[in-house]
């Protein structure tokens, strides 16, 4: 039985090696007119998974070009018919028809906010595994929905006062659904001190000209890492952010000399200074024991919810 | 030579087991001592095995059903064993991964291929491609995206319904050479500025009118749009910009806004000067237009020259940007006027225009 106190995720990708991957899926993704590119964001999750290191061992992403080739084309599928949809109401030329179209089509975007995270979520969760063991997504599609357009519902009639509120909520609930075999999570953030941290990054980030916007990214990654949680047979284990306003510095302008002086060719070494970044300032604070996380979660491959997302370009959590 | 160090995990649990694997001809044995120092072998069948993909020296295996079990092995020579016992097995079929482990300077051409292949696409393909599409867009098509540009833009500024009538009869005498109904509507602009929509709607600023002290100067500028709208230049802008911006935020997809900015505005750059070379061939269409109905192209040149007197006011840099005035195109409208041989006056013509500039007395 091995016990550590403090724990660290490294990350070990280069970024020329980033580079081939990048170059590679570009080029077929033009020349197969965009078909390939649920095989390209494969090889490069798959890549990014096994660079990543934990007690020794590296992460496994299992999703296949395949699967998520599946979801895209069912994604695209929704996007057609909602699209088609707006355009024939659009057509009819009558003001009535055409304002319930642009209605509808709202409403299916946003009700896809929700279908898109809880999909990719899921995807994401179980297609991911260290030491074989697979983490697990468990949140219920509807009642997550629910909360999530109860909780857009208050956000639009409170003027976006309760959007803290409500990104808190939305974050817990996923946390709450996350698990890592037998590991479970949780998120214990509060809204009003995303409001307050929010309140005040945005204020004095505009009174100081931007100069306080280090301090606030800061701050946000803090409130995002402090608060998670992982509970293994009743130990908790605690993560903590170590990230200084300084290290965002360097991190913002390196990457921007980076890709500008590139021309957008560095990407991948940026991309690799940001993982690198965020993982060398995550602590891992408690009793995890590393050789007793047990399998327990069952197989799913339905990479809809993963795709969906792509496409509404929302980053997850 | 056919026994390899390996770490095995079961899938059940996220124990590591130092293990040994043998290969055999038709199957693996994996063998270690397990938590509770008992002595375990597993058997794997070779045709349920499966390798992960692979990018650094970490070779991964799997195996069976969910949950799969899992060996990871940093032996080198492993590889070398399996391409001589199994040549038939597919371990090695990732030819891409392969390709991407092994040369650089594959990586570096392909890098290089991709550079020139986006250049080449931007530049010429794609603004091709956009001018190709804009050109085949079906008429009816093109009027109704000129109707609904039109109904939009309108409804930000205020119409003077006089002179958009007196305006319009004034077209009327004059034969555009095309097949596009022109259709001016005048509106209440302090600004000397006027467009044109596809479909063959025109729109002119007041102020432009104001200041216009002949026919063939009011002539020359409708000419000039009917131009535009004859050779589908907004369409052919709109297509253009699309395609550069799309391809522009495919290339810089996950770059901070910074850079998205920055590209963006490349892009603008790239676009005016099409809009240079749209404005010239407008100029030209414009110049024949004239010919054709004996007017003066003294008023091309005076129109060029009181607009230029406009630019030079700060307030007007937009008219600048998106109507490149230069010296040169008044010296192409003065050149054209020059060798200009016919020229007749059109009574109809100046008893329309009459109609028009009485309405700023």
């Amino acid at each position: 039985m091995e016990e550590k106190d403090l724990g660290q995720i490294t990350f070990h990708g280069e970024g020329s090696k980033l580079f081939g991957i990048y170059i590679v899926n570009l080029l077929l993704t033009i020349f197969t007119l965009g078909l390939y590119y649920p095989w390209a964001k494969a090889a490069l999750l798959q890549y990014v998974y096994q660079e990543t290191e934990f007690e020794g061992s590296r992460f496994t992403f299992h999703g296949t070009g395949k699967e998520m080739f599946i979801g895209f084309i069912k994604a695209i599928g929704i996007f057609i018919v909602i699209y088609a949809f707006l355009i024939l109401c659009i057509l009819s030329k009558q003001p009535l028809i055409m304002s319930v179209g642009f209605l509808v089509t709202y409403a299916a975007f946003i009700l896809l906010i929700p279908i898109a995270i809880h999909g990719s979520t899921k995807y994401r969760a179980s297609r991911s595994s260290w030491r074989g063991i697979h983490f697990g997504y468990r949140g219920d599609r509807k009642e997550f929905l629910q909360e999530f357009i109860i909780g857009a519902l208050i956000t639009i009639s409170t003027f976006g006062i309760y959007y803290f509120w409500f990104v808190v909520k939305i974050r817990k609930y996923i946390f709450r659904h996350l698990r890592f075999g037998s590991v479970s999570f949780s998120y214990n953030g509060g809204g009003t001190d995303y409001f307050r941290l929010n309140l005040k990054g945005y204020f004095l980030t505009f009174i100081t000209l931007g100069i306080y916007f280090f301090w606030y990214v800061k701050d946000l990654f803090r409130f995002f890492v402090d608060n998670i949680q992982m509970e293994q047979n009743g130990e908790i284990v605690q993560f903590r952010s170590t990230t200084t306003a300084g290290g965002y510095f360097k991190l913002i302008f390196g990457n921007f000399f980076i890709v500008i002086l590139t021309l957008g060719l560095g990407t991948p070494w940026a991309t690799v200074r940001t993982i690198n970044f965020i993982f060398s300032n995550i602590l891992i604070e408690g009793k995890l024991d590393v050789n007793a996380i047990e399998q327990t979660e069952m197989d799913y491959r339905d990479a809809t919810g993963e795709d969906i997302s792509d496409m509404i370009d929302i980053g997850l959590v | 030579m056919y026994h390899f160090n390996i770490l095995y995990f079961d899938g059940k649990l996220s124990v590591t087991h130092q293990a040994i694997l043998h290969l055999k001809p038709d199957h693996w044995i994996i063998q270690f001592t397990d938590q509770d120092s008992i002595e375990q072998i597993v058997r794997w069948e070779i045709d349920g095995i499966e390798r992960d993909l692979g990018f650094n020296s970490l070779y991964i295996f799997r195996y069976g059903d969910f949950p799969k079990q899992t060996i990871e092995c940093k032996d080198e020579n492993l590889l070398v064993a399996l391409k001589e016992l199994y040549p038939g097995k597919p371990f090695f079929s990732k030819q891409i991964n392969f390709l991407l482990s092994q040369n650089t300077t594959i990586i570096t051409g392909l890098a290089c291929a991709l550079v020139g292949f986006i250049a080449l696409a931007y530049f010429y393909i794609l603004p091709w491609f956009a001018e190709t599409v804009a050109e085949n867009i079906p008429v009816s098509i093109e009027t109704q995206m000129g109707e609904t540009m039109y109904d939009n833009i309108i409804t930000q500024y205020h119409k003077n319904d006089s002179l958009t009538r007196s305006v319009n009869d004034f077209v009327k005498e004059i034969n555009f050479k095309t097949d596009y109904p022109v259709e001016v509507t005048v509106v209440k602009e302090d600004q000397m500025n006027a467009f044109a929509l596809p479909g063959g709607h025109i729109v002119v600023f007041d102020k432009l009118l104001s200041k216009m002290k002949t026919k063939e100067e009011l002539a020359a500028l409708l000419a000039h749009e009917v131009a535009h709208v004859h050779y589908r230049h907004s369409l052919k802008s709109i297509f253009r910009s699309l395609s550069g911006y799309l391809l522009i935020s495919l290339i810089f997809n996950d770059v901070n806004g910074i850079a998205a900015v920055l590209a963006d505005n490349s892009n603008m750059l790239l676009n005016l000067s099409y809009s240079r070379k749209l404005e010239q061939d407008a100029d030209e269409k414009a110049v024949e237009i004239l010919q054709v109905n004996n007017l003066s192209l003294k008023g091309f040149a005076d129109l060029f020259t009181l607009l230029k007197s406009e630019s030079n006011d700060s307030k007007t840099l937009n008219l600048l940007s998106t109507h490149p005035l230069t010296d040169n195109r008044i010296k192409y409208a003065k050149d054209a006027a020059f060798h200009q041989r016919v020229v007749r006056n059109n009574d109809k013509l100046e008893e329309k225009w009459r109609e028009i500039a009485d309405q700023f007395k």
